[in-house]
């Protein structure tokens, strides 16, 4: 009666990207779990695809490392081609383009890309796992997302997107306030989630490059 | 991995009952599982039903509990409407009626052994659905099936109280060592007119037969230096 | 025979059309609602003279917690305490619905309640129920003939052992428990027949220590621990005895939640008529 294999695992984790005028937070938390099981309390769901480019994943971890390992390699070859990084929108619409490139058997990843676009302004671009984006103010993904989204909705309310002319998508909070807001929704999302906690990774760029930083959270 | 822990508690179990020159012993490891999971390792699957009659369980724990707790019920009430002792027939009888009434709801495997002033030691089988086999042993449970050629090359008649009772822990520690849903220890319960005499063998205490490896009390102790706390 | 006679509904016995209809529902993506489930660690303990039982205090319902703070310790008689896991309803049902039964019997016999009649009441009541109750308990209390620990399952089996874990967590306490209940608090085997049996403080020590592996090992358990220790004529129930999990970080700044954070679209009132008084209807007597 054994239920049928499956490619798929869902490893937990929650990520958060803020957008500023002049910088990017993006954070996770470095839980990974799978069932009711904790398989390390000291794993980063950040990578750092370019300069400008900072990617947090959750879902498969598999699937998610796969994908990272797929964009360093398009990466180092766009860099050989053209001999600069790739910027923080082309990075998205390569990440976009990857993961519609497995349209029917899909990375189980669920990304929030954060950086600095080419006027140095914060941008938040957010997924699906076939690769639909949008470039936001802010967003969260994974397992505390539904937790943590309404706190930002409210706290970061964000232009409609159907107002004319377009205003600008970034927060108008200072980068500490942005960084406080963070991990007080991580310290939050703990307490009622599951699958997000042990600590979370902070990774803030701006224009005078990226900073790390982490703070514990609940580890039961 | 997937231990189940949802499955129902029950006994891959190795059980056993022989009769000998003047009574009966009856043997049991002790090992309980939910799945993959050892929810009990020192589980007593032989079961009192009256001063003279006792009872080895295999299958759904759940299921031959109650088993028991009825005929345990019964047969008080009727020794005392007969006031003096059931027989190990009647006890018998009183497992398979249960047995074959509902064995579309019970998952129950049983060996009845037990001592009467009419017949002497008796070892009655109930297997799944609701036989009853009077046998001058038998074995039960997933751990029986690697017993049968021993047990047929061993019982002999006629064997004494103590030959019966080195064959049945031998046996079960045989069983043990092959059968994984089998372990923990020997537990043995020795029937005559004298009365009834339990023994318990542990696990460190048995034959290893071929292959096998000593138990260790904790693997701290195995590993080295740095590991140990 | 003709086609009427065919499609008669037949009289008496059982009706299975809501069973049909709920399989078409679920089918169709309708599901039942979900249960509260206290993926837990509970775990109990003979000591000298008495027994220890030992929770945490997290309810989760899926991925979320639904309880922070909740008590899986449940009253059975003032000598008898039982630690449910399981869905939350039927543990706190059958441990209630048996509590009574004891109370009753309390008061026909004159007697305290021993604890293999809570067992027995408790298990044959599950047994009944085939499994559908999803309630595993570990139950414990002294009586008149001594400190008693049991652990029953959802299919009414029961055991009797010097320690007990259940839930999510049994594993993860099981681990404390196995390594060290050692030297010092070892026991035979054969139950009943103890070495050596840990004094009270160290029963309640490695109780804590097997609950916290539990909260911090099993993402279904979590919070607090709950003990609960029951000597002849006393009982300590020591909620929240320990907190090893406080909250990390609370913004210097606080929140304000203003209100008109949505955009309003559009705005319409629509009032409610004054409902008209039926007339020939007497009103209610106060």
């Amino acid at each position: 009666m054994g239920s049928r294999w499956s490619p798929y695992d869902n490893n937990g984790g929650t990520c958060v990207a803020i957008a500023g005028s002049d910088y990017c937070v993006i954070a996770a938390d470095t839980r990974m779990s799978t069932g009711y099981s904790i398989l390390t309390r000291d794993y980063s769901k950040i990578c750092k695809l370019a300069d400008k480019a900072v990617m947090a994943s959750s879902g498969f971890q598999a699937d998610v490392r796969a994908l990272q390992k797929n964009l360093a390699a398009k990466h180092l070859a766009y860099q050989h081609q053209h001999n600069k990084q790739m910027s923080c929108p082309a990075m998205a619409h390569l990440l976009s383009n990857t993961l519609y490139y497995k349209r029917f058997f899909p990375y189980y990843s669920f990304n929030v890309l954060g950086g600095l676009d080419n006027e140095g302004k914060g941008c938040v671009f957010t997924y699906d796992a076939v690769g639909s984006y949008e470039r936001v103010g802010y967003s969260t993904q994974g397992s505390g997302s539904s937790l943590i989204m309404p706190v930002l909705d409210n706290q970061l309310k964000s232009p409609s997107p159907l107002l004319l002319p377009a205003k600008d998508a970034v927060t108008p909070l200072s980068e500490s306030d942005a960084v406080d807001l963070v991990k007080d929704v991580f310290a939050s999302a703990t307490e009622r989630d599951i699958y997000t906690g042990d600590a979370v990774e902070i990774v803030v760029i701006n224009a005078k490059g990226i900073r790390r930083e982490s703070i514990d959270l609940r580890k039961d | 991995m997937d231990l189940n822990l949802d499955a129902p508690h029950s006994m891959g179990t190795t059980i056993i009952g022989v009769t000998y020159d003047g009574g009966v012993v009856l043997g049991a490891d002790s090992r309980t599982s939910t799945g993959m999971y050892v929810a009990n390792r020192a589980s007593d699957k032989i079961t009192q039903l009256t001063d003279n009659v006792y009872l080895c369980r295999s299958g759904s724990a759940a299921d031959t509990q109650i088993i028991s707790d009825y005929v345990r019920y019964f047969l008080d009430q009727h020794t005392i409407q007969l006031g003096q002792p059931a027989t190990v027939k009647v006890a018998a009888n009183l497992i398979r009626l249960l047995s074959y009434q509902n064995k579309n709801m019970l998952q129950a495997g049983m060996i009845v052994g037990g001592w009467d002033k009419y017949v002497g030691g008796q070892i009655y089988s109930v297997p799944l659905g609701g036989t009853i086999l009077q046998q001058p042993f038998s074995i039960g449970g997933s751990g029986s099936s690697y017993l049968y050629g021993f047990m047929d090359q061993s019982w002999k008649e006629g064997m004494s109280k103590d030959e019966a009772e080195k064959l049945v822990v031998k046996a079960v520690s045989l069983a043990i060592a092959r059968d994984g849903a089998s372990g923990g220890v020997v537990r043995t319960v020795t029937i005559n007119s004298e009365g009834v005499e339990r023994k318990f063998y542990p696990g460190d205490s048995l034959p290893l037969w071929h292959e096998e490896l000593a138990s260790v009390n904790s693997l701290l102790d195995l590993l080295p230096e740095p590991m140990s706390t | 025979m003709s086609k009427a006679t065919v499609e008669l509904p037949p009289k008496g016995g059982f009706n299975f059309d809501l069973c049909r209809r709920n399989d078409m529902l679920t089918k169709n993506g309708v599901h039942a609602p979900s249960f509260l489930k206290t993926g837990t660690t509970i775990v109990g303990l003979v000591f000298q003279d008495g027994v220890v039982l030992g929770a945490d205090t997290r309810a989760t319902e899926g991925p979320i917690v639904a309880d922070k703070n909740c008590e899986k310790i449940h009253y059975m008689a003032p000598n008898i305490y039982c630690c449910g896991a399981g869905t939350a309803a039927d543990t706190e049902n059958v441990t209630d619905m048996i509590s009574s039964q004891l109370l009753l019997h309390r008061y026909a016999t004159g007697r305290e309640s021993r604890v293999v009649t809570a067992l027995t009441l408790l298990k044959t009541h599950l047994f009944g129920y085939q499994g559908h109750v999803s309630a595993a308990l570990v139950l414990g209390g002294v009586d008149i003939t001594g400190p008693h620990l049991h652990t029953i399952y959802p299919h009414g089996s029961t055991d009797t052992l010097p320690f007990a874990t259940m839930g999510s967590g049994s594993l993860a306490a099981m681990a404390i428990f196995e390594s060290k209940y050692r030297e010092g608090l070892t026991f035979n085997l054969v139950y009943c027949a103890f070495v050596e049996i840990p004094q009270r403080d160290e029963g309640v020590k490695l109780v804590t220590e097997a609950i916290c592996s539990g909260i911090f090992n099993d993402l279904g358990s979590g919070s607090n621990v709950d003990v609960c220790v029951i000597t002849k004529g006393k009982v300590e129930y020591l909620r929240n005895h320990q907190k090893p999990n406080p909250r990390t970080y609370i913004s210097s700044k606080g929140f304000s939640f203003l209100k008109g954070q949505t955009e309003v679209l559009s705005t319409k009132v629509t009032l409610l008529e004054k409902p008209q008084q039926e007339e020939g209807v007497d009103k209610m007597e106060e």
